[in-house]
């Protein structure tokens, strides 16, 4: 069995209230694995615990009992973060810079140097679309800019572990498309990624494998055709079925002792709808042009 | 793409910190404001006419050090007491802190970044301070020779030396280096207190008070101790608030170098070296309680 890429074992995590005798308890007894090259979703509503237990494993937040590994290095060790990009909910980033200059600090810090770093950078601005806002400050970006800008950041090192905490908040249904269409690219790569959100269609979209936490606790874990599949039913699409057809089927499915339970026109989703809807004429000749 | 083996210490990343918190803080309005407002103050000393010339460079001296040494401490507090808070508030400590990033050079990267503008300050300050005690000196000069023209070659040569003499006094060089030595020490401490401050407000009123606790002791201490009916409870209360708060008296040379003494090299380096020990110790400090720091 491989390594996984992240390992939390058995973490609680307990934080004392100020001036008084109380503390709450963020994370009770916490045990989950992200195996190498997937894409894990950690769900919950908000203050379930989500924030907390990717900050464990950055080593950000002490746990209180148990421990978190990256790639098999105990996250409190420094020398566990050089194989993790992070981007954190809502990132301001500092204002003062440019796109540009946001990237090359951050693969400095990463190690970068000279013609690498040069090259890593003009790599990462185009993978996100933002060559041509290079050289604007970062006060001046969009939400989904600041987004894009987020995650080249956290890509800046070639990490094979990306960490981002509710990468699409904020963000308008286009913006997020394009965040997740980046993120399904990093699979693409090789690269691990393990996110925390709560917009669940989007989740349900791209993820391998989720956890639901709920008060701290993981409430349920697993892969999400495990999770989302309903073990005795089957969907068939068909298309162009006349109602003979579908007839048809009704009585050989009844004959064979099993039942039609629904029948219904498949239907697109409202974001493909809004998206076809905002696509600015540029993009469509884009995409028309062969 | 082949990627560089992680090091446990990296002058290239405290360079790459050291570098975005100078870059931040020369971004500030309040940098160029609290600068503008220093050399304006200097500038404008130029113009203060006095009964003698060594009055004039008295005052030139006393207003151009003054500013300094108070312009270099304010901005040293105001522009390190934001540093942290303002990290946490805006997330970005998160990106840096999630890099492999050691805290000690994350904290050592901001406090050099603060470091290297308050030396861009002092020089600065510095440069025009020369400039206009050397333009009051040659005014003075050209003065002494019309008003000698009379006078046998000696006599005039003594005058002329006596202005230079008054002008530009040997103390003044290290007396500057001791004012950014005191601005580094209090650096230092403000960053110390911003490790366990929440807010850019608290370790700003905290530092107003060490201000003047520390300014205060070294009378109170002498007060007190000369007072033989001081009891082991005042005297031990004493050397807490010395242990705590350091001695900023010791760094206030000004009086010496107006009057024109200069400074003794011994004197100057257990200065520089206690302000500089107490840099390194107040950074100590601040690296023992952000290290387990939770964000």
């Amino acid at each position: 069995m491989s390594e996984p890429a992240v390992a939390v074992i058995g973490v609680t995590k307990i934080f004392p209230v100020p001036f008084q005798r109380r503390s709450v308890v963020a994370l009770r007894d916490l045990t989950l694995r992200v195996s190498p090259g997937q894409i894990y979703g950690l769900l919950g509503p908000n203050g379930s615990g989500k924030s907390t237990t990717l900050k464990i494993i950055l080593g950000l937040v002490p746990p209180t009992k148990g421990r978190a590994e990256i790639f098999g290095k105990d996250s409190n060790l420094v020398a566990s973060r050089e194989a993790v990009g992070f981007l954190p909910e809502s990132p301001y980033f500092h204002k003062y810079l440019t796109g540009e200059e946001t990237l090359r600090f951050h693969g400095k810090l990463g190690g970068l140097r000279g013609a690498a770093l040069k090259n890593r950078v003009e790599e990462l601005l185009a993978l996100v679309g933002l060559t041509n806002a290079r050289k604007r400050r970062l006060g001046g970006y969009s939400k989904g800019m600041l987004q894009r800008i987020g995650l080249a950041q956290a890509l800046v090192h070639e990490p094979a572990l990306v960490v981002l905490d509710e990468p699409t908040a904020g963000v308008d249904p286009a913006g997020a498309g394009e965040i997740r269409d980046l993120i399904l690219h990093l699979k693409e790569r090789g690269i691990t990624v393990l996110l925390s959100s709560h917009l669940l269609g989007q989740v349900q979209e791209i993820c391998d494998r989720v956890g639901i936490l709920a008060n701290g606790v993981l409430v349920r874990e697993g892969a999400l055709d495990d999770l989302l599949g309903i073990e005795n039913q089957t969907e068939l699409v068909l298309e162009n079925a006349s109602p003979e057809l579908l007839g048809e089927i009704e009585t050989l499915a009844s004959k064979r002792g099993a039942r039609v339970l629904d029948r219904r026109r498949p239907r697109t989703s409202l974001e493909r709808v809004f998206l076809e809807a905002t696509e600015s004429p540029r993009e469509q000749t884009r995409r028309d042009t062969p | 793409m082949i990627r560089p083996r992680h090091r446990a210490f990296s002058l290239g990343r405290i360079v790459a910190i050291t570098g975005n918190t100078l870059t931040e803080l020369t971004r500030l309005k309040v940098f160029y404001v609290l600068l503008l407002f220093a050399l304006v103050l200097i500038g404008t000393s130029i113009f203060m006419a006095q009964l003698t010339f060594q009055q004039e460079f008295q005052v030139v001296k006393d207003i151009a050090l003054g500013a300094m040494s108070i312009f270099t401490s304010l901005l040293a507090v105001v522009t390190t007491a934001r540093l942290l808070p303002q990290e946490i508030e805006d997330r970005t400590i998160y990106t840096i802190l999630a890099k492999p990033v050691p805290r000690v050079e994350y904290l050592l990267g901001k406090l050099l970044g603060v470091l290297l503008l308050l030396a861009l300050s002092i020089i600065a300050m510095g440069a025009l301070f020369f400039i206009v005690l050397y333009l009051r000196e040659q005014t003075v000069l050209y003065e002494t020779t019309r008003q000698m023209s009379t006078a046998p070659p000696e006599q005039m040569a003594d005058a002329l030396r006596a202005v230079r003499a008054s002008a530009f006094s040997a103390g003044l060089l290290p007396g500057i280096a001791i004012i950014y030595v005191k601005a580094c020490l209090l650096a230092s401490l403000t960053l110390f207190v911003s490790t366990f401050a929440t807010t850019t407000v608290f370790t700003t009123v905290v530092m107003v008070f060490v201000y003047f606790i520390g300014h205060l002791q070294g009378i109170a201490r002498e007060y007190w101790l000369q007072n033989n009916s001081a009891g082991w409870i005042t005297k031990s209360l004493l050397a807490l608030v010395a242990l705590l708060f350091p001695d900023l008296q010791l760094f206030n040379r000004t009086d010496d170098i107006i009057a024109g003494n200069a400074i003794p090299l011994a004197l100057f380096l257990k200065t520089a070296t206690l302000g500089l020990f107490y840099t390194g110790f107040y950074l100590l400090l601040a690296w023992s309680l952000f290290f387990r720091k939770e964000l």
